[in-house]
This record gives structure tokens, sequence and C-alpha cells, in this order.
């Protein structure tokens, strides 16, 4: 149990670390403190997100999917109400409303055929270079190489197709028309993945 | 309580569970970041340094001393970070060799589309699928579609070629 001793230290170098970053800035730290948490719970949970959209395709199991349909319900319910919260209050928050064009589609389409190749996404790739697979820690340099082509070759995608800008679905339909939609959709696809699984696997 | 701390500890704990906590931890993160967790923007943000660095590009927009400030960079860093604590607090640290030459290929080829496709569509599968659908942006959707039909060609050449 020699992994015992390491964790003790291991441990200690964390805390350390967490009180180094403090001494810098606390909110970083909260953030490491927060990061730490997600890295521990995706690994402890075996929580991928590539393997949740791949292996209803794969193998026919849709645990995992179902998991991830929760973890989406609880952070837009959570976000709704962070944001309500917050507007009452004056604080404004920056959310992910991001611009839409041809290259949303691509891009999505080319990130889901490398996270498969690459056995993990972009979080899978980090919680696994965490866990020690070699592997990954080659994929990481990929997306490097990836993200820096794709930067310089972004503003071709948005000058020949064009791109509009993101559109926020309280503003069209109203926060209660939203819920409703979004709250919809994914009791839909959780149904489906229920019963995919079943027509699959039989369970 | 010994039982439970035990599972704690080894795992693995059931998705469902996995699933709460991360929602929980996601939304702490929107609270204290006032954005929302992101990975692959950062990322990015780091393969600009490096690629100034080398004489790639040129950055004018990024430095070192903003990395090490930018809130991106400790999520990242903590996921890394827990994930490994979180095998050797269950005794299963150890390196994983690559087992076979095909995956070499496979984990840089992946890794460049990923990058890629990160990079064009404004966001990963945390940015971009899950916190823009949080986000009730319709981006996320389209997003999350383009998604699956990649994974599902990316599982037919998972099937013809590596497995």
């Amino acid at each position: 149990m020699s992994q015992r001793k390491l964790n003790i230290g291991f441990t200690l170098f964390m805390l350390l670390l967490f009180i180094l970053v403090a001494q810098l800035s606390p909110k970083s730290a909260l953030i490491l403190g927060l990061g730490t948490g997600l890295g521990f719970v995706m690994q402890k949970s075996r929580f991928c997100f590539t393997s949740a959209v791949r292996d209803p395709l794969l193998v026919g199991m849709t645990h995992l999917t179902q998991a991830l349909i929760l973890l989406i319900a609880l952070s837009i319910a959570g976000f709704t109400l962070i944001v309500w919260v917050g507007e009452a209050r004056g604080i404004s928050y920056s959310l992910n409303v991001f611009p839409l064009g041809v290259h949303t589609l691509v891009g999505g389409v080319l990130f889901g055929i490398g996270m498969v190749l690459a056995g993990g996404c972009a979080s899978g790739v980090l919680m696994r270079i965490g866990e020690g697979f070699g592997m990954q820690m080659l994929a990481l340099g990929g997306l490097l190489i990836g993200a820096l082509l794709g930067k310089l070759t972004v503003a071709h995608w948005r000058f020949v197709f064009g791109e509009w800008p993101g559109i926020f679905l309280p503003d069209k339909l109203g926060w209660f028309g939203t819920l409703i939609l979004e709250f919809g959709a994914l009791f839909g696809l959780w149904m489906l993945a229920r019963w995919w699984q079943r027509k699959q696997v039989g369970e | 309580m010994a039982k439970i701390s035990s599972v704690f500890w080894r795992g693995p704990w059931p998705y469902w569970v996995g699933a709460i906590v991360l929602a929980v931890l996601n939304i702490l993160v929107l609270i204290v970041r006032q954005q929302p967790w992101g990975v692959s923007s950062n990322l990015e943000a780091w393969s600009e340094w490096m690629g100034g660095k080398i004489g790639l590009i040129s950055t004018r927009n990024i430095s070192g001393l903003m990395l090490l400030q930018s809130s991106g960079t400790y999520l990242n860093l903590g996921v890394i970070l827990g994930a490994f604590w979180s095998t050797l607090a269950a005794s299963q640290a150890r390196f994983r060799p690559i087992r076979h030459r095909k995956f070499v290929v496979s984990a840089l080829a992946g890794g460049v589309l990923m990058g890629y496709g990160a990079r064009i569509a404004y966001g990963c599968n945390i940015g971009g699928l899950l916190n823009g659908i949080a986000s009730s942006s319709l981006t996320g959707w389209i997003f999350a579609a383009a998604v699956i039909i990649g994974a599902w060609i990316g599982s037919k050449l998972l099937v013809k070629y590596l497995l």
C-alpha cells in the first residue's frame, strides 16, 4: 500500500498549491478547487461525454447518456435560477451564447469524429491524463495543434459562409416557453435513450 | 459508514450520482467565475501562446502571465490534478502506456480533428454542448446534433480500423 503514503503526500501538495494560489488570487484558488472537484468526480463516476454519445451507437448502452441528460437538465435549471437571481441583484453573467454558422456544424462533426478516435473529448482527455493514460497525453498534443490550425482558418469560414449572431432562446420564446421546450426536448431524448437500450440490448 | 467511505474513495460511483455532483459543481463555477465552465478556449489560448513562442504565428494578445491569471487554466489544471488524486486515493495510479501503434495515430489524428473542430465551432462538449445548452443558446443544441453525427461517423471508423 505504498500509494496510501503517496496519497498523503499528494494531499499535502494540493493543500500547499491551494494556499499558494490563494495568496495570488482567492478567486483563482476557488476555481482551482472547483476544477479539482470536477476532475475527481468525473474520474470516480467514470463520467465521459464521449462514451455518453458514442456508446449508444457502438454498443447500444445508454445509462451514461441518460446521466448526461440529467446533468444537462440540472444545469439548465441552475443556470436559469442563477441568471434570475443575478438580474435582481444587478450581477450579470456572460453566458455561452455563441454565433452560429456553417462552421458550427462542420466543427461539431469534426469534433465528434475526433473525440471517438482520441478516446475522450477535451475534458475527458484531461481526466485521462490525470489517470495516467499515454494515449490521451498524445491526444492533448494533437488538440493543441488542431486548435492552432483552427485559429489560422476560422476567419476564412466566417468569410466564405457568413455567420449569424447567437440566439438566446428566452429572447425569442420567453423564459417559460424556453424551459418548456428545453425540458420537453430532454425528456423526449431520455425516453428515446431508454427505448434504444431496450431495443438494442433488451434490458 | 465504512462501506460508504470505501465506495467514496474507491469508486466507481453510479452515473446518476456523478451527474448530480457535476451539475452542482458546474453551477458553482458559473457563480464564482460569472462565466460557465469551459475547457477548449483555454487550451486554445495555450496553443496560441506556444505557437507564438516557437515562431509559428504572431501573438500580440496572449502573454504567459495572462495564462497564469486565467481562470480557465485553473479549471483545466484542476481537472487533471483531481482525476490523478482520485486514482491515487483508490491506489490505482500508474502510467498506462499506449497498447498498439495504431492508437498513436488515432490519438494524434483525433486530437487534431477535435482541436480544429472546437476552435471553429467556438466550444467543446463542455463549453459548447453542455453549457451552450445550459445557457439556453440555440447554437448549443445545433452543436450537439453535429457532435452526435460526428460520433456516429467516428464509431464507424473505430469499428473498421481500430477494434
